[in-house]
């Protein structure tokens, strides 16, 4: 991949936790490159760092030493050098999140859930809801734009959640065990889904995720073990699955 | 529908207590000034259940009850004036009233003229008792302040400094604070006040205007002119006349302090209302940080769910304040609620509620994306 596809650099990253005897370190000198168009999969076993990584690589975590480099007017900003208005502000046009669990708020209907992302995100002018719908619909959902969560299935409700990050139409999106609380078809139309983001959008998108099942839908994939990151192979079959992804209709 | 609005809909079991305690804040600020406008307005009844537009009485005087004698000659002062249309001698003053078994009691001895077009006889005397009342000796008093004066009803007779009264008559709703009202004609109330009004003095004159709006211009001319005489308009006397008591009391104080710690109360449970639903709704507001929504627009939410919150309480209590009243009224305490009263237990509501709004700000401000990926 070329300088000019790179979208995200963590350069050198470490972070520890605790004090003294006590401290635990979570990444030792992690070095990540993250291109434009890929769908990136960490894995990593329990307390590897996978968490504190994409924390660190989304801005949400300083990390204590290290650079998170991405691109601001052409050049390569680190990002704990920003403001943390400035930071809020490079979230808000850059960058969506998918977390465990669905987090939706329980009052809102589906196409609230995304209109809110707009309209509190100061893009609330025009055309929200036309912007909600088509992507309600983008997710299967086009029918189900009136239902709360507690009228939605699981699948359903990660594939809203999926909307709220997408619908920004961020530059990247971060997202944690998207599939830890999903059956395998839900899980794989969620994979499709963020893999679509990626490859039709050329966003970056970063999951975090123990699921074996999603390797052959991911263009890189990253290990992580006892804070320390190597760039994993590709599974054979993975050009195979991404390319009868994309012939589907 | 605003999405705080919509959340606090969704969630109004969450959401109840918050509400139900601005409705107690506010239902017990507007009785117990209620109560305390109620009870004061009775030291005003000489004043708010006659017709006059202006009082001139003894220089400061401080409440209705308490005017001194001035000289008859006043009327000079006043009559002369082509903005004035009638005046009238009014007669009032603590006096003794001994009861048929001996004991003794204070009341109020209040002496008007009796006839269809006079200013200081009270509204509640019918025609009827007006003529009663020309009977030298002849009194109407309030028939809840019969055990107080110690008789039994119509006829009785009792002594008023010493000179024999007999009861020609019965009002209701006319209780008094200091002694019981004593309400007779102008030449009993100088008899029986002899003792304390001398010949040639009375306690106030009443004066009618030929137009109401001139009464504020005259106080004002005849304050200015006359430093030995106090002069009012109805209401102003009527106010301050109320607030003497309320002051002289403390009982101000009593109410003020009890308002405020209803106040606390509600604020105290309608900050850990909106404490609680914030936080319960964290991980949802925590996402949107991570997304780079400001921090504000969380907290903005908050303050609007604290101001529907007040808003949904005062709709809880008007129909409650009102039906306290009522029953109030039922046991035979008068709780007054005006506009303006209502109004301002709004006002200080619905302030509180904003504060509990702010106070459940600390919420917004543990919330952090991080605590998302633990």
């Amino acid at each position: 991949m070329s300088d000019d596809q790179l979208a995200l650099r963590g350069l050198q990253l470490s972070r520890s936790y605790g004090d003294g005897a006590v401290r635990t370190y979570a990444l030792r000198e992690v070095t990540m490159d993250l291109y434009r168009g890929q769908l990136v999969l960490l894995m990593g076993p329990s307390g590897s760092g996978k968490s504190t990584l994409l924390a660190i690589m989304s801005g949400l975590l300083q990390p204590d030493s290290g650079q998170v480099l991405v691109r601001d007017g052409g050049k390569l900003r680190d990002m704990w050098t920003m403001t943390a208005r400035e930071r809020e502000h490079y979230r808000l046009r850059h960058c969506g999140f998918i977390f465990q669990g669905y987090n939706l708020f329980p009052a809102l209907s589906a196409r609230q859930q995304l209109e809110i992302v707009l309209r509190w995100g100061g893009d609330g002018l025009g055309d929200v809801r036309r912007r909600a719908d088509e992507m309600l619909t983008l997710l299967g959902l086009g029918n189900k734009g009136h239902l709360k969560p507690s009228q939605l299935s699981g699948g359903e409700k990660q594939r809203v959640a999926i909307g709220r990050a997408l619908i920004k139409n961020p530059d990247f999106c971060f997202a944690d065990e998207p599939t830890s609380a999903l059956d395998w078809s839900s899980g794989e139309r969620v994979i499709e889904l963020l893999r679509a983001a990626a490859h039709e959008r050329d966003a970056t998108i970063l999951i975090v995720s123990h699921d074996h099942r999603i390797l052959p839908y991911v263009d890189v994939h990253f290990h992580l073990e006892d804070g320390r990151l190597t760039e994993a192979e590709i599974p054979f079959a993975a050009p195979m699955a991404a390319e009868a992804w994309r012939d589907k209709p | 529908m605003n999405y705080a609005l919509q959340t606090l809909w969704h969630e109004r079991s969450r959401f109840m207590p918050g509400i139900l305690a601005v409705a107690f804040s506010a239902v017990l600020i507007a009785l117990q000034c209620g109560l305390l406008l109620g009870l004061f307005s009775i030291t005003s009844i000489p004043i708010d259940h006659t017709r006059a537009d202006i009082w001139v009485g003894s220089p400061k005087v401080l409440s209705v009850d308490l005017g001194r004698p001035i000289p008859a000659t006043h009327i000079s002062r006043i009559g002369s004036d082509r903005r004035v249309k009638d005046t009238e001698a009014y007669f009032q003053s603590f006096a003794s009233w001994t009861k048929p078994d001996g004991g003794s009691d204070l009341c109020v001895v209040i002496g008007s003229d009796l006839n269809d077009t006079c200013m200081g006889s009270i509204s509640e005397l019918t025609p009827a008792m007006r003529v009663l009342l020309t009977q030298p000796g002849s009194i109407i008093v309030d028939q809840d302040e019969l055990d107080r004066l110690g008789v039994k009803g119509l006829a009785d007779k009792a002594e008023i400094n010493r000179q024999s009264v007999q009861i020609v008559g019965l009002v209701k709703g006319l209780r008094s604070l200091a002694g019981p009202y004593v309400f007779c004609s102008r030449e009993t109330a100088k008899n029986l006040l002899r003792p304390v009004i001398p010949t040639d003095y009375l306690t106030y004159y009443l004066v009618k205007c030929h137009k109401e709006e001139d009464a504020p211009i005259l106080v004002e001319e005849w304050k200015k002119e006359y430093p030995d005489m106090a002069v009012f308009t109805s209401k102003q006397f009527s106010l301050h006349s109320q607030l003497h008591w309320l002051t002289k009391t403390k009982a101000g104080v009593a109410i003020g302090y009890a308002a405020i710690l209803g106040l606390l109360v509600g604020m105290v449970v309608t900050s850990q209302t909106l404490y609680a639903a914030t936080t319960a709704s964290a991980r949802e507001y925590a996402i949107l940080l991570a997304l780079g929504i400001p921090r504000w627009r969380i907290s903005g939410t908050v303050l609007i769910q604290s101001f529907w919150v007040g808003i949904i309480g005062l709709f809880v209590a008007y129909p409650a304040v009102n039906g306290f009243a009522a029953l109030a009224a039922l046991g035979g305490v008068n709780v007054l609620l005006p506009w303006w009263l209502l109004t301002g237990a709004a006002g200080v509501t619905m302030f509180m509620a904003m504060i509990s709004g702010l106070l459940a700000l600390r919420s917004v401000r543990q919330i952090e994306p991080m605590t998302l990926l633990r």
